[in-house]
């Protein structure tokens, strides 16, 4: 039971690592997008794992909203943005593509090295995710730094935030339902003001 | 003594099969093109008719060149003794493990690449260029993908991991297993030059890195670099099949677990084989700037497989 608790977990925290690694190796806004819908699904199959054999009901309310908030609302807006934008698709990160790779290996190796002590307190069958989590948290701080252009930096953002949530997801079971709520707030308020935003400050960064 | 019949039969299997693996693929491919494609046993007959012509050797050339082919098949057949095939109880354990494996094969590639460089040609330099900016990056990755599964095994040498793996397969599960496997494929097509990282099938200046290399040579010189290619990567794919799938492999000495042994190892082959082909007429080639770039995502693979099994073991 523990042990398919844990690999589940891991498995579905494992495919968000990747997602994040596939920002790292493709070149334009739609992937980019398209990786965090798919990241934020494997947030919401964690979360209900979680719900499921954690035995903590609420999290099902919390795995269907993360499943239409950042799995269908957030990367519409966000592609619904990119599109509208015109000229050149490509983006030119700041970091080549292969250091980037390398740099999140390194980030990844530093992340299990760093929570190693927080593995030996936590005793929840998660545990094994929050390494996992913690690079997540690690490599999408790193996107939002190393990109150029502003949408990038708003997905590297969101990658950030979603890997904050597997944290809690894994660490404790999730946060009360009524901070999760705010921050759903707080995540849709922040990419439409965004939305409204970005075109001025690509304009103002581009001339 | 039937420890020592049985490596020697391993190996000698992996020898004479090779050709006709590279055969099957590009039968297959051929099919999938719609075209009707040479035999399986083609390659047979091509090594045949190579190894009975003249050759034609460059004046500037140096022994280098004349001892090339001949490392390059001593290596590959020496890191072949050393792949478990049939059975997991692998009696090449006592030779060598995965480093003793690894630099072989790099042994292999190094000269390869200075026999492309020592007749001064442009194509045969601009090849080994090439292959070292994969090789760095590909051997690495095996290795290290090799060694995610050793961590958890708790053993460099080839044979133990098979049988860990066999008498604990709760260890495949997870991300670790699954991530290694995905690096070393990754990383096998860079070394035995298919696609998406090299073309096989043609010998078109601008897209080739093996075949550059191996231009100037000729007669028997080239047969035994073309079936050294075809040992390398029959002998990965085996790897890759027994390391990270070797369910039914042989575990006793008995004539019928060994003949299950053999079956599985041609089975598993044959779908890798099969899997091959259909990718290779699948992708398309990468463009040459962006080969590192799949290589880094390989490494990059195989780093986070093997920290996730040190780290959870």
């Amino acid at each position: 039971m523990d042990a398919t608790f844990s690999r589940l977990t891991m498995t579905g925290a494992s495919a968000m690592l990747l997602l994040a690694l596939v920002v790292m190796w493709r070149h334009h806004v739609p992937a980019y997008v398209t990786a965090f819908r798919m990241q934020s699904v494997a947030l919401a199959f964690v979360g209900a794992v979680v719900a499921w054999l954690g035995d903590v009901p609420e999290l099902f309310l919390v795995a269907a909203l993360i499943l239409g908030l950042k799995g269908w609302i957030v990367p519409r807006i966000l592609a619904g943005m990119e599109a509208r934008r015109p000229g050149e698709r490509e983006l030119h990160p700041l970091v080549n593509t292969e250091m980037s790779l390398l740099i999140s290996g390194g980030l990844a190796v530093a992340a299990y090295e760093i929570s190693r002590p927080l593995a030996a307190v936590v005793s929840l069958p998660t545990r094994g995710g929050l390494p996992i989590a913690l690079a997540l948290i690690l490599v999408s701080l790193f996107i939002v730094v190393s990109r150029r252009r502003v949408i990038a930096q708003i997905v590297g953002f969101l990658m950030l935030e979603n890997g904050i949530a597997l944290l809690a997801l894994l660490g404790a079971y999730g946060v009360p339902l009524v901070v999760e709520l705010g921050v759903f707030l707080d995540v849709l308020l922040g990419v439409l003001v965004m939305q409204a935003l970005v075109p001025g400050i690509e304009e103002i960064s581009a001339g | 003594m039937t420890v020592i019949v049985l490596a020697v039969t391993q190996c000698l299997f992996l020898m004479i099969a090779a050709p006709a693996l590279v055969g099957y693929v590009r039968w297959l491919k051929a099919r999938l093109q719609g075209r009707r494609g040479a035999g399986m046993f083609q390659p047979y007959r091509d090594l045949r008719k190579t190894l009975a012509k003249g050759m034609v050797i460059a004046d500037t050339a140096s022994w280098i060149f004349h001892m090339a082919p001949c490392v390059v098949v001593a290596s590959t057949v020496a890191a072949a003794a050393l792949v478990p095939v049939i059975s997991a109880n692998q009696a090449g354990d006592q030779l060598g493990d995965l480093f003793a494996l690894m630099a072989l094969l790099i042994l292999g590639t190094i000269f390869l690449a200075l026999g492309g460089l020592d007749p001064g040609t442009a194509f045969g330099g601009m090849g080994s260029s090439r292959e070292m900016t994969v090789a760095a990056l590909t051997e690495p990755t095996l290795a290290i993908a090799i060694l995610s599964l050793a961590l958890t095994a708790g053993s460099t040498s080839l044979g133990t991991i098979t049988n860990t793996l066999l008498t604990t397969p709760s260890n495949a599960i997870g991300p670790g297993h699954a991530l290694a496997f995905a690096a070393f494929l990754i990383a096998m097509l860079a070394e035995t030059g298919r696609l998406p990282v090299d073309n096989p099938a043609t010998h078109l200046e601008l897209t080739m890195i093996h075949e550059a290399m191996i231009l100037e040579y000729s007669g028997p010189y080239l047969a035994l670099l073309e079936w050294a290619a075809a040992l390398k990567l029959t002998l990965l794919l085996t790897l890759a099949a027994n390391l990270f799938v070797p369910w039914g492999m042989a575990t006793s000495d008995g004539a019928g677990a060994l003949a299950v042994g053999l079956a599985a190892v041609l089975a598993k082959i044959a779908v890798l084989a099969t899997l091959l082909a259909v990718l290779e007429t699948r992708v398309a080639k990468l463009r040459l700037f962006r080969v590192p770039e799949l290589l880094a995502m390989s490494f990059t693979l195989a780093l986070l497989a093997a920290t996730s099994s040190f780290f959870t073991r």
